[in-house]
């Protein structure tokens, strides 16, 4: 790694509120912004904010977010300084990151060495294990025939997971309550594996009931200086998939925190990492907490340390480190303030199964406010398109405590509309108000344990109740007043012909 | 008039008694008298404070049966009451209505990746008949009813747009 690298031009791998996020860093710092974009995103928030933007292809994302030598290509061609991969896409592709140091480009990340054991969970637990970082009981290695991998769940007692080492985000992951099924799931996962990947990579994990996904910040520069910036307790998921995530978490006192950050600390140090990453952490019932890896990149998540660490901006922090500069913080400098909570809003639709909403967004109403952050790619007019992922939108509040919070992004939620797509926001609207989730007694399993999805039909019905008299004061103001002058109009004529005979018959029926 | 909410049993009565003055409203909902006061309107869109509340509106669609309305933000269907909903279909002689419903459309946009019953197999509701990816995850488009198919419109590879018809069951 070269020190005293200038950077005074960034290419933007990325789309989103994310690529927002860093241009955003980019014009603090006084540093020219450069974004790319598929045909899908001409008209994306990114494009029109980044001081220049250059096309990189078809929507798929394969051919444009994804293409490496297109995006090399473009960031040649303008010769920019550094590349920020943002999250997701390729952010944490070791080949992608060799291939900017090939080119001469700042990749802002760690180095490919240090992803390329990341990756690979395997040998970064190999490498954990020598370093005394604790780690989930189960195989050693990857497992290669059936009957072994039934030796091991044996022992480390069932039930058990298969997964798959190069899965990911909750993907390629297998549950096993005894033999007959481990050996059953053990087929079926090789041969989905194979056809992913090329290979079947699997391991086995003792399945830890009850759990808590608990993390750790880290930043670590280019002379070994290491610092983590406390827990995120991310432990409200579905699919395996975070939802919501704070800090401070509700289990973690001091003395807590001081001994797993040192353990994080440890593992940065044992994989040589460089810039901001996240060692992420499973704690048991017992309070044991377990390594499981690190996400070598800036997490979604990043806003909520950056309010509880009283501002530290993680994306200049991550682009001064890049730069071959020191970090300019003790371990003791830092203090946890306050705390945050963060909702991720998703194009979903969290009562028919989270299925995809996609398309226009005629309007939309963003919350502000004390405490109140929202990063988003959202505006009134903009398409949510279905090739990427479904995060819209981040809601975070800040608060003094956990409670002020909490009432902070409860009431930012009733702000919160998206017109034209379903969200995920009448399920953080239960959450926020459910006593569980406010007593602090969360776990992976915290939807399914609660019953929190039947708890967000019986709110929903309830809303609908409560707004019933205006949809229906909106009704008769519609018919009476508004159609009256409405001749010539807009509407189809079939619709208007259905339009004036309902009004007529419904003057009939009541009588006028 | 009397309405329904979608999916409740709930039945709201509604009726405009007059108008007080250019823009205020006196209407009835469920026997209680309420005050409207129009701030804004237009095709679709309406401004409004009922008796002390402010609320937006937006009409998304008005069929002969229901009205769907954007209020505050939440998406709320409106059923117009059955008694009525029986004189309304009699007098538009709506018997042609539901032709449609033989075809199985896609509610999202996505490629197809994979297809799983063959044409002239008898399904049941809710079994998946095609598997889209869209936004990285993988959707079951779910058959709407009963039947046997009778033509599979969407290809493997391919992609569908929202409403797009995937399958026709009969």
């Amino acid at each position: 790694m070269t020190k005293n690298n200038k950077i005074s031009s960034i290419l933007i791998a990325n789309r989103g509120e994310i690529a927002l996020r860093v241009i955003r860093a980019c014009k603090e710092l006084g540093i020219k912004s450069i974004s790319v974009y598929s045909d899908e995103d001409t008209r994306s928030v990114h494009v029109k904010r980044s001081d220049e933007a250059y096309y990189i292809g078809k929507a798929p994302a394969l051919e444009s977010y994804l293409n490496m030598s297109k995006i090399i290509e473009v960031a040649n061609t303008v010769g920019v300084d550094a590349i920020h991969p943002g999250y997701g896409f390729l952010s944490e592709n070791e080949g992608f990151a060799e291939m900017c140091e090939r080119n001469g480009i700042i990749f802002i990340g760690p180095t490919s060495e240090a992803m390329e054991i990341t990756g690979d969970k395997m040998k970064c637990k190999a490498i954990m294990k020598k370093a005394r970082v604790p780690t989930v009981p189960g195989s050693d290695g990857v497992i290669d025939n059936v009957e072994k991998a039934a030796d091991i769940a044996h022992n480390a007692g069932y039930p058990v997971l298969l997964k798959s080492a190069f899965g990911g985000g909750g993907r390629g992951i297998r549950f096993a309550n005894d033999e007959k099924q481990l050996k059953q799931e053990f087929e079926m996962a090789s041969a989905e594996s194979k056809a992913a990947f090329g290979k079947a990579a699997l391991f086995v994990e003792k399945y830890l009931q009850r759990i808590r996904h608990i993390e750790f910040q880290l930043i670590r520069d280019a002379y070994k200086n290491s610092r983590h910036l406390f827990e995120r307790e991310c432990s409200v998921q579905r699919r395996h998939q975070k939802l919501i995530e704070m800090s401070p978490s509700p289990v973690m006192d001091q003395k807590t925190r001081e001994k797993v950050g040192e353990i994080a600390v440890r593992a940065a140090a044992a994989v040589d990492y460089l810039n901001a990453g996240t060692a992420e952490f499973l704690r048991d019932q017992e309070g044991n907490f377990y390594f499981i890896e690190i996400n070598s990149r800036l997490q979604v998540e990043h806003p909520v340390t950056e309010l509880v660490t009283g501002g530290i901006d993680l994306v200049k922090l991550q682009i001064s480190i890049a730069r071959g500069e020191e970090i300019s913080f003790s371990q003791q400098d830092l203090k946890m303030h306050g705390c945050a909570i963060e909702c991720r809003i998703n194009a979903e639709d969290p009562f028919y199964d989270f299925t995809p909403s996609v398309g226009p967004v005629p309007n939309c109403n963003i919350p502000y406010g004390p405490g109140i952050r929202v990063d988003t790619y959202l505006y009134p007019s903009c398409t949510v398109s279905a090739y990427y992922d479904s995060l819209v939108a981040k809601l975070i509040a800040w608060g003094r405590d956990f409670e002020e919070a909490r009432i902070r992004v409860r009431n930012a939620l009733d702000e919160f509309t998206i017109e034209g797509i379903n969200t995920t926001i009448p399920l953080h609207k239960t959450i926020m108000d459910e006593q569980n989730f406010i007593s602090g007694d969360l776990s992976t399993d915290y939807l399914e344990r609660f019953n929190i999805i039947d708890k967000m039909r019986e709110n929903a019905k309830e809303e609908s109740q409560r707004v019933s008299s205006a949809a229906i004061a909106a009704i008769l103001l519609q018919s009476e007043f508004v159609k009256k002058g409405m001749s010539g109009s807009s509407m189809t004529s079939k619709a208007q012909l259905q339009k004036s005979k309902w009004k007529r018959i419904g003057r009939e029926f009541n009588g006028i | 008039m009397e309405f329904k909410l979608a999916d409740q049993a709930t039945v709201l009565d509604g009726e405009l008694i007059r108008t007080v003055g250019r823009e205020s409203i006196l209407i009835k909902i469920n026997g209680k008298e309420h005050n409207v006061r129009l701030l804004k309107s237009g095709t679709q869109e309406l401004e409004f404070i009922l008796d002390n509340s402010f609320h937006h509106a937006k009409i998304l669609n008005w069929s002969s049966s229901e009205i769907k309305t954007l209020i505050d933000g939440q998406v709320l269907t409106i059923k117009k009451h059955s008694r009525l909903t029986d004189v309304l279909e009699k007098s538009l002689s709506l018997t042609s209505f539901g032709k449609g419903e033989n075809n199985l459309t896609s509610q999202i946009p996505g490629r197809v990746v994979s297809i799983l019953p063959k044409v002239g197999s008898s399904i049941k509701k809710g079994d998946a008949i095609v598997i889209l990816e869209s936004m990285k995850m993988q959707v079951a488009v779910k058959a709407h009813k009963d039947g046997h198919i009778k033509e599979i419109r969407a290809k493997e590879g391919s992609t569908v747009a929202r409403y797009d018809v995937v399958a026709v069951i009969e």
